[in-house]
């Protein structure tokens, strides 16, 4: 990593030269990374950005994945329950409807969001960003929807899911029958696909990509 | 050197390197996504503690009020978030009992008084590093999602377990103010801004 105490230098340098950490405010000399590297502040450790070689084709090619494994992922049974005879299902969908059902409409609406809306939100806005650089055109919306990404990218909770449905069975194992779904398997593949996503999609790139040409980007 | 020393503002947002234009303060945006840039997020400290406190306030109820009721046969006993964990320590689950525990007790606790000593630390200069800051800070902020764990364990459990008269589960007032806990603390660790904890440390690293 650069000296970063030249301060002197670095006075004398222009802006697409340097970089500042955005946890610690620390400002450097911008390395020149190679594909596959990524830099990290050396005062705080933060990652500062990753290099991701092929990173449009990748991202691009996940998050379409992503997107035809949503509507099984939601919307087929993740766990069925039997007893004496009568059988019930559980699918993402119908956890937020049975909230509902039951008077919490409030926290109805959280888990729809943290588990269906926020995570569909998130692929689409990063669906369109990814076009607008494939065929390099409507950059603004590009900038706005990415923007838009971050702000969601905290309340997306698939994970956290992932993790209540094993709680879950377990709590159901010593009450009924239990078997899970097909909508299961597709759960944790929409969840790593979304990690790998994720990764591939370095943020760094996606802004140079989205302001190359641009040389003001007021409204 | 510090980035802001230079008259140079990061975009929260895109990470775009602004210089500082003295006559438009307060309303300069961004050069590259728009968004608006500030040397530090205005008012940070007081509004993470605004939402500290009522997250702090919301906690009681959170703890004392039932979470959920499971009846069987018409009978049930209401559940409140500690008497869940015990349950499942007594079906011999110890480690999920042990993941309930850490993510629904332990992680809003430690999330709490967590904050509150990062704000005590940054405003009184107190003797925690800023190493020591930083990785809280990251710990609390990568953590905060996980206490949601018990309002999908709910929401699962009040769509399968619903046999009529036979056995069902009801949600309960408690996981209101449960989620709004969790929700109040992620919110009060995005508007902390991480860079106040260098701040009062520069000093100390220009000496060494």
């Amino acid at each position: 990593m650069h000296d970063s105490s030249r301060s002197h230098d670095l006075r004398e340098l222009p802006l697409d030269k340097l970089v500042a950490c955005h946890e610690c405010d620390l400002l450097m000399l911008k390395p020149e990374l190679a594909p596959g590297e990524r830099a990290e502040c050396p005062r705080c450790g933060f990652e500062l950005f990753s290099n991701q070689p092929r990173m449009l084709g990748r991202s691009l090619a996940l998050v379409i994945a992503a997107l035809l494994l949503y509507v099984p992922a939601n919307f087929l049974p993740i766990l069925q329950l039997r007893l004496l005879g009568q059988t019930t299902e559980d699918t993402v969908w119908s956890a937020v409807v049975a909230l509902y059902a039951s008077g919490l409409q409030g926290i109805a609406g959280v888990v729809f969001l943290c588990s269906m809306g926020i995570p569909l939100l998130k692929l689409l806005c990063q669906l369109v960003v990814l076009l607008t650089i494939y065929w390099d055109a409507g950059r603004a919306y590009g900038l706005l929807l990415y923007r838009i990404y971050h702000h969601l990218r905290e309340w997306g909770m698939l994970e956290v899911y992932f993790m209540g449905i094993l709680v879950s069975i377990v709590k159901l194992v010593s009450l009924a029958d239990l078997a899970v779904g097909a909508g299961l398997a597709c759960f944790i593949c929409l969840l790593l696909i979304q990690v790998w996503l994720e990764i591939t999609m370095s943020p760094h790139q996606v802004w140079e990509a989205l302001s190359r040409g641009r040389t003001h980007a007021s409204h | 050197m510090r980035a802001i020393d230079m008259g140079i503002l990061v975009c929260p947002e895109c990470h775009q390197l602004n210089r500082h234009e003295k006559d438009c303060d307060g309303q300069q945006l961004c050069i590259r996504c728009g968004a608006r840039v500030h040397a530090r997020h205005p008012n940070s400290l007081r509004r993470t503690w605004a939402l500290l406190l009522a997250a702090a306030i919301l906690y009681i109820p959170a703890n004392l009020l039932p979470i959920m009721t499971v009846r069987s046969l018409g009978k049930g006993e209401p559940d409140t978030i500690m008497s869940g964990v015990i349950a499942l320590v007594h079906m011999g689950s110890l480690p999920v009992a042990l993941v309930v525990f850490v993510a629904s007790i332990l992680v809003p606790t430690f999330k709490l008084v967590g904050i509150a000593l990062l704000l005590l630390s940054v405003q009184r200069h107190q003797p925690l590093s800023a190493r020591q800051r930083i990785l809280m800070f990251r710990f609390i902020e990568w953590i905060g999602r996980w206490s949601m764990l018990d309002i999908f364990v709910i929401a699962i459990l009040v769509a399968v377990v619903n046999f009529g008269t036979l056995a069902k589960v009801e949600p309960n007032l408690g996981a209101v103010a449960f989620a709004s806990v969790v929700i109040l603390t992620m919110l009060a660790a995005l508007t902390f801004d991480p860079r106040l904890i260098w701040d009062n440390t520069e000093s100390d690293d220009d000496h060494e």
